[in-house]
């Protein structure tokens, strides 16, 4: 589903965020993403979600190639991908229920069975009771289990999780990492970028250890 | 649908940044508007000056009446003629008499009739110039028939100079109103725009369209700018009114001012957004804390 061959990425002149990376991600793998701060971690999502591309080698991901994929295809890629970050990333302006159904409505869903996907996902996270709340009334942990139901609302293959328990107390963290396990019991795949080393040695996933943009364990 | 609905929301719940646009865009409106009602006053007032440029044109003594018939027929002939008015001998002592009529002794004075008869001839509206004029009359003064022909010279070189000096101010004004108004609508629609930035961002993660991205941006922009034109449109009107009822009866041609703030408000909330949305969204990247 993910391929990235041989890539490389360059910021400044001769400084490389990533260098020489290859990694695979077959259908229902969850693989943790760990290194140290500035390893390269979010520069490896941000490439899976196309919002940077590689200078050299290829990144394809459910049959988008990074070396020939259009700009207007990218919200279609987009699509096929939940993403959820450190920093959530919900609406201010918008209820529980609004931030999840906005994944949909952008994508031009409505009526009942819209309504009846954002309830879905809104349970399987367990905040359905709190759906016309506003975000900055939840935790920090509540707030990215919103995120994972708007990710998960439209039933992407694989999600992305950049950081997520960063801004979240150990209790909610575990939570966090709980229902993305379900999520990928359930068979999507689970992508999760993490400084934390023990934690991903504790659940016992596969783990994948970025230093300084090479990848040195696996 | 979706887009509607999502401008509305983000009006709302945006209150205060919709508020303080709205408020923004009104004032620019509001003086644009004022500008261009006094600009068609002022040309309203130019226009009646310009009316009362005439020539006069005054007759020998004692021609036949056969002959004053073939010259007014001459001078209507003319180029830039626009009407022409004769004024017999009796007419002109009668309308001298009126004028000084508060003095009786000089009344008494005048026994006989001194006074020549004499053509006014009005000319067409782009014939006021003082070159133009001259040339007219100079034209008017080759006929044997005329004593003396007068124009007022000196009044009509002032005329046209007032008018040039204010025709250029206006320019002026209307360049600075109108460059100050586009500038300051579309940076008041690129801030509300900035200030839901977020909303992009998100509408990018979940795989949004760069058209669906816009619409509602659009769409809430042409509203505020819709608002601040009624509104400036509206308290315009409200400005005539008062003021035909209780001062001087302006000129105010509500079509042009009224609809024309409201479309001018409406046309640059869309362009100005449409350009802010479109450029936030070129160069988003994802806000993320790390590499």
């Amino acid at each position: 589903m993910i391929e990235i061959r041989n890539v490389s990425k360059r910021f400044k002149k001769g400084w490389y965020a990533l260098k020489n990376v290859d990694l695979s991600i077959a259908k229902g793998d969850f693989l943790f993403l760990t290194g140290q701060t500035g390893s390269g971690k979010t520069t490896l999502l941000r490439l899976i979600y196309m919002d940077i591309f590689p200078d050299e080698g290829e990144v394809a991901v459910a049959g988008f190639l990074s070396s020939t994929i259009k700009e207007e295809e990218i919200p279609f890629l987009r699509r096929r991908i939940g993403i959820i970050f450190q920093d959530f990333k919900l609406l201010k302006d918008k209820t529980i229920y609004e931030n999840v159904a906005f994944s949909l409505e952008v994508t031009g869903q409505s009526g009942r069975k819209m309504r009846e996907k954002v309830m879905k996902a809104l349970t399987l996270v367990g905040l359905s009771h709190k759906r016309n709340d506003f975000p900055y009334t939840l935790s920090g942990g509540e707030q990215q289990k919103t995120a994972i139901a708007r990710a998960l609302v439209r039933e992407p293959f694989i999600l992305l999780a950049d950081e997520p328990t960063g801004n979240i107390d150990p209790e909610g963290s575990e939570d966090i990492i709980k229902i993305l396990q379900e999520v990928n019991t359930a068979g999507t795949a689970v992508l999760m970028a993490t400084h934390g080393v023990e934690l991903a040695r504790k659940m016992g996933g596969k783990f994948m250890h970025l230093e300084q943009g090479q990848i040195v364990k696996t | 649908m979706f887009s509607l609905r999502e401008a509305l929301i983000g009006l709302r719940r945006n209150g205060v940044m919709t508020f303080i646009a709205i408020g923004i865009m009104f004032f620019s409106l509001f003086l644009l508007g004022a500008f261009l009602w006094g600009t068609f006053n002022l040309f309203g007032i130019i226009r009646l000056a310009r009316e009362k440029v005439e020539i006069n044109a005054f007759l020998r003594e004692n021609l036949p009446e056969k002959q004053i018939e073939e010259l007014s027929e001459k001078l209507i002939s003319m180029v830039g003629v626009e009407s022409i008015e004769y004024v017999s001998k009796e007419e002109a002592l009668s309308k001298f008499q009126e004028e000084i009529k508060d003095a009786p002794s000089l009344i008494e004075a005048v026994k006989s009739n001194p006074l020549p008869a004499s053509f006014s001839i009005k000319l067409k509206d782009g014939y006021t110039s003082p070159e133009e004029v001259k040339e007219v009359s100079e034209k008017i003064k080759i006929f044997d028939e005329f004593i003396t022909v007068e124009y007022g010279e000196s009044w009509i070189n002032r005329l046209d100079r007032v008018v040039k000096i204010l025709f250029l101010f206006d320019i002026l004004l209307g360049i600075v109103i109108g460059f100050a108004s586009v500038f300051v609508i579309s940076n008041t629609v690129r801030l509300t725009v900035l200030a839901r930035k977020r909303t992009i961002e998100v509408m990018k993660l979940v795989g949004a369209t760069e058209k669906t991205i816009h619409a509602p941006f659009i769409l809430a922009g042409s509203i505020e700018g819709g608002a601040a034109g009624v509104m400036s449109g509206g308290l315009l009107y409200l400005i005539y009114q008062v003021t035909s009822k209780f001062f001087v009866e302006f000129y105010f041609p509500h079509n042009f001012i009224i609809i024309g703030t409201i479309i001018f408000g409406i046309t640059l909330g869309m362009i100005g957004s449409k350009l802010a949305v479109k450029s936030t969204s070129k160069e988003m990247k994802f806000e993320t804390p790390d590499f």
